[in-house]
């Protein structure tokens, strides 16, 4: 009789041990299986036990060890807060391999047909010759930089130039400078008016055959009276350009530079 | 349609392509592949950026965009690859490239994704602006996502080695210079859409910065004022 008790009472110690190592090892492997998917609770005892007094210090301790005992209906403790592993790391292992879906001939078909759009947008579909992708109504906004030529509800042309709109004097000049008339902004003379006047562009003529220099403006040839004068008016000789003497005359006379100069010789 | 399976390896088996970059499993074939799929889909999406403008404009594009992902990746490869060195890292600079490429190939992709969006606009709205900020967006999310494969890429190459934590910070501070030089690279190469005001023009004059002229469209689009 008194043989049995301790091997009883050891039997229930295995018993209790092996209850225990079992829920360990379940505990283990439910971690092992889900370690991020569960919101992970933080601990509430931890930070709880230290303000406590001491005289409850002994009942926070058996809440603390309830857990470890073993038992189905015991209350599973607050899973560790270990950050799971980044891709790379040691202990990180990669989803398994997918089989594949043909993604790669999705994406080639899409390929094809964007393709096949890219094209047919660009093909001059409608009267006059307007294509898909430009048939839409411009709202149209002037960007601003050099080189934009700008017109009022005048007939004068300006280009903007360094933050200041610059008139350009002629036709010729207009020409001589490279501009094309489809690229002239119709403007109010309002929106003009909101930048500073810079000099204005003149285009300075020349006929071989004779000395006077003209300069073209609105239409009408200004003899410049002598060199200082012409110095004096901001030209340089990279402005004057030669042209024969039989178009400089059919381009009507305007008061010379300066205006009291007298007479202009032709050309 | 072959040369597209490397875009499912990709986008399905990330962690495994990238782990076969780390042991340097067929990375010139990865490299081949990744470089003309994502040339192919920049060369459409550029034609359709460029369609509201003109043809030339079109043709123009489908040329520059390629140009432009691959400038930006040979001036800010070494940069990575060196810097990666430097703290310790032991991988090759056909990794680096191959990792960038990565990058380069996920923003193709979203970017052909995305084509059929852009050409739905295209046709049914001529506000230059909201198209430029539209496709501004666009890139925005496709580089975004683009990044954020390569940033994966780079740790799974080289996150097991000591410097890992100093790398992670380096490829955080890359990412600003590649998007830099990206947004610069952008300027430069500018127009891909092409004012309708202006005639064709295969680059514009160097001026301004691609920042203020985001927040001019904005400003234009949303009718604080109508020009610049």
């Amino acid at each position: 009789m008194t043989n049995n008790q301790p091997r009883n009472s050891r039997e229930t110690w295995e018993k209790l041990l092996d209850l225990l190592v079992e829920a360990l090892e379940e505990r283990q492997a439910e971690r092992r299986a889900a370690p991020t998917s569960q919101p992970q609770p933080k601990p509430a005892t931890a930070p709880a036990a230290a303000p406590r007094p001491a005289a409850t210090s002994s009942s926070t301790s058996q809440q603390q060890l309830k857990p470890q005992q073993p038992g189905p209906q015991q209350p599973s403790p607050p899973p560790p807060t270990k950050r799971p592993p980044r891709p790379g790391e040691a202990d990180w292992k990669p989803a398994p391999r997918v089989n594949s879906i043909g993604f790669g001939l999705t994406i080639g078909r899409l390929f094809l047909v964007v393709a096949i759009m890219a094209v047919i947008i660009n093909i001059p579909l409608f009267r006059y010759g307007v294509s898909l992708a430009r048939v839409a109504p411009d709202e149209r906004a002037l960007v601003i930089r050099d080189g934009l030529l700008l017109k009022g509800e005048g007939p004068d042309v300006y280009v903007l130039e360094d933050g200041a709109v610059r008139w350009i004097s002629s036709l010729q000049a207009f020409e001589l400078l490279g501009y094309q008339w489809h690229h002239v902004h119709m403007v109010d003379d309002t929106f003009i008016a909101g930048f500073p006047q810079g000099e204005p562009i003149h285009v300075l003529f020349k006929c071989p055959d004779s000395d006077p220099i003209y300069r073209i403006e609105a239409g009408v040839k200004r003899w410049i009276q002598d060199i200082p004068t012409f110095e004096a008016e901001g030209h340089v000789w990279e402005d004057v350009h030669m042209v024969d003497c039989e178009t400089l005359r059919a381009i009507p006379d305007g008061p010379p530079i300066p205006e009291d100069a007298g007479v202009p010789p032709q050309p | 349609m072959r040369m597209f399976d490397i875009i499912e390896e990709i986008l399905r088996n990330r962690h495994h392509f990238f782990l076969e970059i780390r042991d340097k499993k067929e990375i010139s074939r990865k490299i081949r592949g990744m470089a003309l799929a994502s040339i192919a889909f920049l060369i459409v999406y550029g034609a359709v950026l460029g369609a509201s403008h003109s043809l030339l404009q079109s043709l123009s594009s489908a040329i520059k965009l390629p140009v432009l992902f691959f400038a930006t990746l040979l001036i800010t490869a070494p940069t990575l690859y060196f810097f990666h060195v430097l703290f310790g890292s032991s991988q090759n600079i056909t990794q680096s490239v191959a990792l960038i490429l990565t990058g380069i190939t996920v923003t193709s992709v979203i970017l052909l994704a995305l084509a059929p969006v852009t050409l739905f606009f295209l046709v049914t709205t001529g506000n230059y602006a909201f198209f430029k900020l539209l496709n501004v967006a666009i890139f925005a999310i496709a580089g975004i996502r683009g990044v954020a494969f390569l940033s994966e890429g780079l740790g799974i190459v080289s996150n097991n080695t000591e410097g890992a934590a100093r790398r992670r910070n380096i490829v955080r501070l890359w990412i600003v210079l590649y998007a830099l030089v990206g947004t610069q690279m952008v300027w430069t190469l500018r127009p891909f859409v092409g004012a309708p005001t202006l005639g064709f023009e295969l680059f514009r004059d160097i001026g301004g910065n691609f920042y203020t002229n985001v927040m001019a469209s904005i400003g234009e689009v949303l009718g604080f004022w109508m020009v610049r």
